[in-house]
């Protein structure tokens, strides 16, 4: 990443910063701590004018980017930790072998060892399944278990043929 | 006492409402308060609709402060200098601010060897149409969104070089017009050379020294310091004879390499926007309508003729920087607005007060002024109509 640093007489520092592709991010810090943010589509297209931060909210804002507030775990997927065992939440994507199996058909417990303990099925959300409540394409599992465990029931309901 | 409080406080809130009269309309500030001072000053208009508005008196104590505007406009000129970014592009800085000198400054001084002015009017006229106004300008590049543009780099340069050029050029100015003959004038321009030297060095190798002067936890001495020193040299360098205003220029280079310089522009800012919006008040306080009415010839000729020096000097230090033609264009619409180093100099000759130099030149400069800063912000403003225009007469392709 290269940021492009200038003086600017009275008025403070300019600062540009390459995105992805050709976009930049234009930074203006006034020497009153005022900070105007820009966005050009091409290095060669007219700067947009953003918004516009006091020097107060400024730093507010950049601690909120920095992660001071609040820092996101990045993993590729969300987890919240449990002791040794962690949820996780597991995808059934269309065409998968699980569609239309029943919970006690898939019997993941005992082929995995992570037990799921909610469905998420579009805006409603089964918790405690029953063993013959059925998988549909488009549901999200809520499973609990060991990493090993978890990985183990991933690979079963990507691969789960039968 | 209670009648120059009173005059004061009239002065201070004129100057407050046409200010933020200006800043409603998206205008410069600097005509409004100099239109202020003219209404308001002893001179004409003396009633409005038969309300008599002649409130505000010529009085020393607002020629202090003006002069204090003066002292601390050129002393934040010299701390908000960049020298590592004229180091850094020194080449093109060089460039843009040769074209900009050679045909805006070549402009002025044609217009008045035209008029058969002696040259030491002429070396004024040329000086006052030749300095672009950083204060305009830097608002409107704001305004716009063009600070976050290409087309920045070139005006903003033109504008460093700008800086150093009247920074000497206002020395030498004020040593030539010292008085007496050729060897008189050589005396006095080196006497000023040695002293701005003498600053210079300090400058630059007392730093550390300044650093340490200027190092306190309480703003209140802070601004106390820095206001007492810059107002101290720039008063010893007057009693020598050398420009107040260079001197504070020299001073505030200085400072602008110690790591203070945030802190006086947050501390010292307020003091000095006080102290410049009285000096363009004073300007208008002691200008004579009638005089002015009286240069609206020349005042005409010179604006129709440095908008295109300086539109046709703009767009050719665009091409200096390799920018496309609709940018180059706009460098050179960018440059147009003249503000209050052209003022300073018509000060300056107001004050030397010979000749043409004390009637028809602070005359010129006022009219002159009061249109290109509104010109120039218009022009800047209305850009993209003005090049549209130009480009599609153009039939070349980007």
């Amino acid at each position: 990443m290269t940021v492009y640093e200038t003086d600017v007489p009275g008025v403070g520092k300019k600062f540009e910063v390459d995105l992805d592709g050709d976009e930049r991010l234009v930074l203006v810090m006034h020497h009153d701590g005022k900070r105007e943010f820009f966005h050009k589509t091409s290095p060669d297209a007219d700067a947009e004018r953003l918004f516009t931060l006091s020097g107060q909210r400024a730093r507010e804002v950049g601690a909120i980017i920095q992660g001071a507030y609040f820092q996101p775990v990045e993993l590729s997927d969300v987890e919240v930790p449990l002791g040794d065992a962690i949820i996780e939440w597991v995808d059934v994507e269309v065409g998968c072998g699980l569609e239309g199996q029943t919970l006690a058909d898939a019997n993941l417990r005992k082929r995995s060892g992570a037990s799921v303990i909610a469905i998420q099925r579009e805006s409603e959300t089964i918790p405690n399944p029953d063993p013959d409540e059925t998988f549909h394409a488009g549901d999200i599992l809520v499973a609990l278990g060991t990493r090993e465990e978890l990985d183990a029931l991933e690979r079963l309901v990507e691969s789960d043929e039968d | 006492m209670a009648e120059l409080l009173l005059e004061v406080g009239i002065a201070l809130t004129g100057i407050a409402i046409a200010g933020g009269l200006a800043t409603r309309s998206t205008l410069s500030v600097i005509p409004a308060y100099i239109v202020v001072g003219i209404v308001l000053g002893p001179n004409e208009p003396t009633s409005i609709l038969g309300l008599p508005v002649a409130l505000v008196g010529d009085r020393e104590f607002i020629d202090v402060l003006a002069e204090l505007g003066v002292v601390f406009l050129l002393f934040f000129l010299g701390l908000e200098f960049s020298v590592d970014q004229l180091l850094q592009d020194r080449k093109r800085i060089t460039a843009v601010g040769g074209i900009d000198f050679l045909i805006n400054f070549g402009v002025g001084a044609a217009i008045g060897l035209a008029l058969g002015w002696p040259i030491v009017e002429t070396l004024f006229l040329a000086g006052i149409v030749y300095i672009s106004s950083s204060a305009v300008i830097t608002k409107s590049l704001i305004q716009e969104g063009w600070i976050a543009n290409d087309e920045s780099s070139p005006i903003l340069g033109t504008l460093v070089f700008e800086d150093i050029l009247i920074a000497v050029y206002l020395a030498l100015l004020a040593a030539i017009t010292g008085g007496g003959g050729l060897r008189q004038a050589v005396i006095s321009v080196g006497t000023a050379f040695l002293f701005l030297g003498g600053l210079a060095a300090i400058a630059w190798y007392g730093a550390g020294w300044l650093d340490r002067v200027f190092s306190t936890t309480s703003d209140e001495l802070f601004v106390l310091r820095i206001v007492g020193l810059t107002t101290l040299v720039a008063g010893a360098a007057l009693a020598l004879g050398v420009s107040e205003a260079v001197a504070a220029f020299f001073l505030g280079t200085g400072l602008s390499q110690t790591s203070h310089v945030e802190r006086i522009e947050h501390v010292v800012t307020p003091a000095r926007d006080i102290f410049a919006a009285v000096f363009f008040f004073s300007i208008g306080l002691t200008t004579d309508v009638t005089l002015v009415a009286g240069v609206a010839a020349l005042v005409g000729a010179a604006v129709v003729l440095t908008t295109l020096a300086k539109f046709v000097s703009g767009t050719l230090s665009g091409r200096v920087y390799d920018l496309t033609r609709r940018r180059s264009l706009r460098v050179g619409l960018g440059l147009v607005p003249r503000g209050e180093f052209s003022l300073v100099l018509a000060t300056l000759a107001a004050s030397i007060g010979t000749g043409r130099l004390g009637t028809v030149i602070p005359a010129f400069t006022v009219g002159y002024v009061l249109v290109m800063s509104i010109l120039g912000s218009v022009l800047i403003q209305r850009a993209d109509t003005i090049t549209d225009a130009l480009l599609s007469r153009t039939t070349s392709a980007e």
